[in-house]
């Protein structure tokens, strides 16, 4: 079997050597030209004059196109046909494109870009959470609302009340390879367009609209991705309209990508959230009431925003059953980037949330935060199963029946050496005044499923050819994180060939249509299912052929080894794929998968809206210097589920990646909008990923010996975005070093900046 | 323009260009070598480093004409026939995922390793995290990367 | 754009007085900037010419030639007067820019967060200058007229940094949010020299804290005769009228100011510690 083996990636061999293609590496025809946008200078107003003869003059320059030059306007929105791919007249944030440049260079383009002379007539922007509320600027009617139980009275009847405000910063998402798309003009109209993309069948359905073509003229490609990360959900969706309309309008090819600052500048980030929480509890820290408002700031577009705020309410509630809750979710409109898709969805910002409360809570009680957080867990899965305990429901009243964190935290408790190390940690604080030390451990239940339901769907297309290799397509996108090997294991498994025998080819709305986005996770879960079925159907028929002509039963037909033995016979998979052939058996197959069991209503807040739920857990120790906030990782512990893996070693790279993520998200990653509403962060120099240094001193990652309990993929889980949320355990240790500077509560907002933690000390100090 | 004549991967090229043309852009744009990655335009990333002359360079950050007569070696003339052991560990090590920032790491590395070589000096893990603070990662979290390093050091 | 690539400083005066030229070291500031807008008509590329690069004492002074670049002030053996210094140069960029990179080009680039600038102050260091009219020597502190502005004619080119040999230790911190590749949020450079275990002369500098890079006067005169265990309160208490911090993308005023006490008592008594190897 070639699934749950560690193989290095799929490209692997083509990266080392440098000749992997991302799509600038695409050897574009002759004649192909480069675009670049001009952007605007204000976050808000009306778009008075645009003068661009100073760009039709330089040198290269080929076409310009301005607002009033494109009619009907394209529209580049993935939900709610608010994006205009040229602002104007109306402006709606800075550094919105509000003309196109074509031109014959790369930087022929982007030089000319800056030259436009914009007039405006400008108005004040709504540049916050707080001035959006204030304008009642937001998307949807009102706020969500969803509630379990009588959450103000419970918490009118708890012994002990908690209440306070976090703010959350987004998270530009820096994929390393910038967005990209290269348009190649067909005969008859048709395009065909290469895109870095996490959803070509999204890039394709905007295409066709912008040309004002049915979407079979319109095909897509996307071989990788440098990185995605949500990012490429629908934010390449600009691109690739400009490169088809261009294409069409010169008749060339026409390539454009951002150049890193245009990226960060034009391109929407992680939301950034403010939650307001009251929680009600008893003396051990067990929660009778929640009730949480959050605010998430979704920049001028609607974009993902809705689901990004759906997911963060279905966090709201982490690992832990809240007896009665009540989530609040207002959708701010602003004139800033439009907030998108980002690793977790909005999940992480609601699991930060619910994960402060708790850590409020052990402060006011004084106990451990890992004995309060404990006892708020679900019931255990096991003592479910064993009719023990009853399941515990979700704010959205979904039976937690797979809950595994009393077991996981229990094993990560004693490989990680909790109880000493927090020992250790208060000795060396007692003893040390200006070096504070700080240890936490916090878990992740993430729910695995699009929300809206539909999206639960995946295709592939599998051919054999005569001599028994193996064409493997489906409707997944590849963006580092190892899904195309993994869906070529699960091919590879089903015929029973070595790896080498599968061909992984690029994605392609011509070979697998109508496919959801790479996102949420689900790129295994679904697209190694469909795969499977595809794969399968071929192999029954040719064992059905088999069996036929050996005089056997096809159950007696077994595929091992790059051989298929017949009874006695054995035969290699090329004999018996040649045999099928000449017998006239169709060696091409279609797998279709859906996520079963699944039934939500978004409105009401109730339902299944996930299949499963996938866990995690992880201790973070920190060291703070208390006098200039500066800090360091000292030690990470990772324990963290994916099911029966079917690739360990791309697994763990997961939960590594992830977790320095999550960890620069809550810790050095800092977004900077001025006043003007210009983001001042747009460069590697101002805005700070995490960097090799930066990971932790000792980093332990494992991941748990267990199978997923609902029938997916060969029984594993996926985990793409909830290792993520770990990183949640380093804003909490640095909230614990933060108190042992002085009693109060150290109410740290995210990220914990030097300057931030150093404010928070000053605090607790005063 | 200057005509300018480098050697890039073992091979004599001559090529007319525009002064303002960067190593990075001559590279990919003139010589069609695209494993050299920009990923930032401002020499923070390094996704774009070659050895010039056997020393690790920002592609980005080099003018090609200032290179007249050098010695370039960009990740697709790493290999001498056989994978570098550097090439060989990153991908025995699973150090990358997206891999777009795999061909300055792996240049940068084997900067370092050979530096430290030339030089007696034990490379530590701790180096080598100094060393490559230059090359960024959105995906792996280093981990992978470092033991990568460690262990082609080992075998160069 | 053309670029220049003189071997001789004579071939590169004459070049500067052309005018309209562009000057390059290591390239690491002016290379981005061609990104955007028309380039310089002119690049002057300094690198190549014989005798700018390297360190060396002459009569009780210490001459960096303009084309030295950081790798070459972390490799040269030097006295601990230079340990902030060298401190410095391994947190320019990362290391690929610390291979081009140059210590001229920092001071002449004029950043109010050059790495280079607070520690290069507290050497006392003077700036070399050769032009039409012959050659010159300015104070770094003269020498740095503004934010990204120096004291340079037209025709004139800096050759190299000259510093005053003496007694004295360096030591140099800076903070950012991330350990390297940080354009920081405040840097100190100082240098002190004791006596008996007591400070004899005090040099602190702090860059990244207002618009240009100052020299602690005050500080420096209250620190004299000072013990390691009287730092932390001398500077806690010690006016410091040039520290003007200022907002900015990277930090508040306040975190500034708190900060940067906090790195000034650090630095001193980093200067006071065991020579160590920097």
């Amino acid at each position: 079997m070639s699934v749950a083996r560690s193989l290095p990636h799929d490209a692997a061999a083509l990266h080392v050597t440098g000749t992997a293609r991302y799509v600038d590496d695409i050897p574009a025809p002759a004649g192909c030209l480069h675009l670049a946008f001009g952007l605007s200078n204000i976050a808000h107003g009306t778009l008075t004059a645009l003068d661009l003869s100073a760009v039709r003059a330089t040198p290269g320059v080929v076409a310009v196109f301005g607002p009033d030059d494109l009619s009907p306007m394209p529209d580049c929105s993935p939900s709610a046909h608010d994006e205009p791919l040229l602002g104007g007249p109306a402006i709606s944030y800075l550094g919105q494109p509000i003309f196109l440049v074509v031109a014959d260079s790369h930087l022929a383009a982007r030089k000319a870009a800056r030259l436009g002379q914009a007039s405006y007539d400008e108005k004040p922007a709504l540049l916050t959470i707080d001035a959006a509320l204030a304008a009642n600027s937001r998307f949807e009617d009102g706020p969500r609302i969803w509630e379990k139980g009588d959450a103000a009275s419970a918490i009118a009847a708890a012994p002990h009340v908690v209440e306070g405000v976090m703010e959350i910063g987004g998270q530009e998402h820096f994929y390393l390879e910038g967005q990209a798309a290269l348009a190649l003009p067909q005969e008859g109209g048709d395009m065909v367009v290469q895109s870095s993309t996490q959803h070509p069948t999204e890039i394709q359905h905007k295409v066709a609209d912008a040309l004002g073509v049915p979407m079979h003229a319109v095909r897509v490609e996307t071989r990788r991705m440098g990185g995605g990360f949500g990012g490429k959900e629908s934010q390449g969706n600009a691109l690739a309209i400009a490169c088809a309309l261009a294409a069409r309008a010169t008749g060339r090819p026409c390539k454009m990508r951002y150049d890193r600052d245009d990226d960060m500048v034009i391109t929407g980030k992680r939301h950034d959230f403010s939650i307001a929480y009251r929680a009600g509890f008893d003396d051990e820290g067990r929660v009778a009431g929640v009730e949480f408002v959050q605010y998430a700031r979704c920049g001028w577009a609607q974009d993902l925003s809705l689901p990004v705020a759906d997911r963060a309410m279905l966090h709201a509630d982490n690992a832990y059953e809240l007896p009665t809750a009540r989530i609040e979710s207002h959708r701010l409109k602003t004139h800033t980037q439009s907030a998108t898709a980002f690793r977790g969805f909005g999940g992480p910002q609601g699991m930060v949330g619910i994960e402060r409360v708790m850590d409020h809570i052990a402060h006011h009680l004084g106990q451990d935060p890992l004995a309060v957080r404990r006892r708020n867990f679900y019931a255990s899965g096991g003592d479910i199963s064993a009719k023990k305990k009853a399941a515990g429901t979700t704010p959205y009243g979904m039976a937690v029946e797979d809950f595994e964190l009393h077991e996981m935290v229990a094993a990560l408790e004693g490989s990680s050496d909790y109880a000493a190390r927090r020992a250790a940690v208060a000795d060396w604080n007692a003893a040390n005044p200006v070096l504070k030390k700080g240890l936490a451990l916090t878990p992740v239940k993430f729910g695995i499923s699009f929300t809206l339901t539909h999206l639960n769907q995946a295709g592939a297309l599998v051919h054999v050819y005569q001599d028994g290799s193996i064409h493997l397509n489906h409707g997944g996108t590849e963006m580092g994180q190892g899904l195309f090997q993994k869906v070529a294991q699960v091919a590879a498994s089903s015929f029973g060939v070595p790896m080498a025998a599968v061909k992984i080819t690029a994605t392609d709305t011509g070979k697998v249509p109508n496919t959801s986005a790479t996102a949420a996770s689900s790129g295994s879960d679904l697209n190694g299912m469909a795969v499977k079925v595809a794969c399968d159907t071929i192999r029954d028929r040719i064992a059905a052929h088999l069996a036929e002509t050996h005089q056997t039963v096809p159950r007696r037909v077994h595929f091992a080894d790059g051989r298929v033995f017949v009874g006695d016979a054995d035969l290699s998979f090329a004999e018996a794929a040649r045999s099928a052939y000449e017998a006239r058996i169709s060696l091409s197959a279609t797998g279709f998968y859906k996520t079963p069991k699944l039934d939500w209503d978004r409105i009401a807040g109730r339902g299944r809206p996930f299949f499963y739920f996938a866990y995690g857990a992880a201790v973070t120790e920190v060291v703070l210097d208390t006098l200039t906030g500066e800090n360091r990782m000292l030690r990470c512990d990772i324990l963290h589920d994916a099911g029966a893996s079917l690739n360990p070693a791309l697994d763990i790279g997961q939960v590594e990646g992830g977790f320095v993520q999550g960890a620069g998200w809550l810790t050095t990653e800092e977004l900077v909008w001025d006043d003007s509403g210009r983001l001042r962060t747009h460069a590697p120099s101002t805005y700070k990923i995490p960097a090799c240094s930066d990971r932790p001193a000792v980093f332990n990652v494992a991941l748990w010996d267990g199978e997923n309990s609902e029938e997916t993929i060969y029984r594993s889980k996926a985990v793409g975005e909830p290792p993520l949320i770990l990183g949640i355990s380093a804003l909490m240790a640095l909230s614990d070093a933060v108190a042992a500077c002085g009693a109060p509560y150290p109410a740290l907002d995210a990220p914990a900046t030097p300057e931030r933690l150093l404010a928070a000390i000053d605090r607790v100090r005063a | 323009m200057t005509n300018i004549t480098l050697t890039v991967n073992g091979k004599s090229v001559s090529r007319d260009i525009p002064d303002e043309t960067l190593l990075s852009e001559f590279l990919r744009e003139h010589l069609r070598l695209t494993g050299t990655h920009v990923g930032c335009d401002t020499s923070q990333c390094g996704a774009c480093v070659v050895h010039v002359d056997g020393k690790a360079a920002k592609s980005c950050t080099t003018l090609a004409v200032a290179l007249d007569g050098a010695q370039v070696t960009t990740i697709e003339g790493l290999a001498n026939g056989d994978l570098h052991p550097m090439q060989e560990a990153f991908t025995e090590h699973h150090g990358l995922q997206c891999g777009f920032c795999t061909p300055g790491m792996i240049m940068a590395s084997v900067d370092i390793v050979n530096r430290y070589k030339a030089e007696g000096r034990t490379l530590t893990e701790k180096a080598i995290r100094h060393e490559l603070e230059g090359n960024i990662c959105r995906c792996t979290g280093y981990h992978n990367i470092v033991k990568a390093v460690e262990s082609a050091a080992a075998k160069m | 754009m053309t670029l220049y690539r003189p071997d001789s400083l004579d071939s590169a005066l004459s070049l500067l007085g052309k005018g309209g030229m562009t000057v390059l070291a290591g390239g690491t500031d002016v290379y981005p900037g061609l990104r955007d807008g028309a380039p310089p008509a002119h690049l002057l590329d300094i690198s190549g010419i014989a005798g700018l690069r390297g360190i060396a004492r002459a009569g009780g002074q210490w001459r960096i030639g303009a084309a030295t670049t950081w790798t070459d002030v972390i490799r040269a053996d030097l006295p601990p007067l230079f340990d902030g210094l060298k401190l410095a140069a391994r947190e320019v960029g990362s290391v690929q820019i610390q291979n081009s990179g140059t210590v001229a080009g920092n001071l002449c680039n004029a950043s109010p967060a050059a790495d280079g600038v607070p520690v290069l102050m507290a050497l006392d260091a003077l700036v070399e200058v050769q032009g039409p009219g012959g050659s010159r020597q300015v104070p770094l502190t003269d020498f740095i007229a503004g934010p990204r502005a120096v004291a340079l004619d037209p025709g004139e080119l800096v050759t190299a940094v000259l510093i005053p040999d003496g007694p004295g230790q360096g030591a140099f911190l800076k903070l950012g949010a991330r350990r390297y590749l940080v354009i920081s949020i405040a840097m100190v450079g100082a240098v002190i020299a004791t006596r008996s275990g007591r400070i004899d002369r005090a040099r602190v500098a702090v860059g990244s804290c207002g618009p240009v890079a100052r020299r602690l006067t005050g500080v420096e005169t209250a620190l004299t005769g000072a013990a390691p265990g009287d730092v932390a309160r001398l500077v806690a208490a010690a006016d410091l009228p040039e520290l003007a911090p200022i907002d900015d993308v990277r930090a508040t005023a306040t975190y500034r100011n708190d900060a940067a006490r906090t790195l000034i008592a650090r630095a001193i008594l980093m200067a006071m510690e065991a020579p160590h190897v920097a």
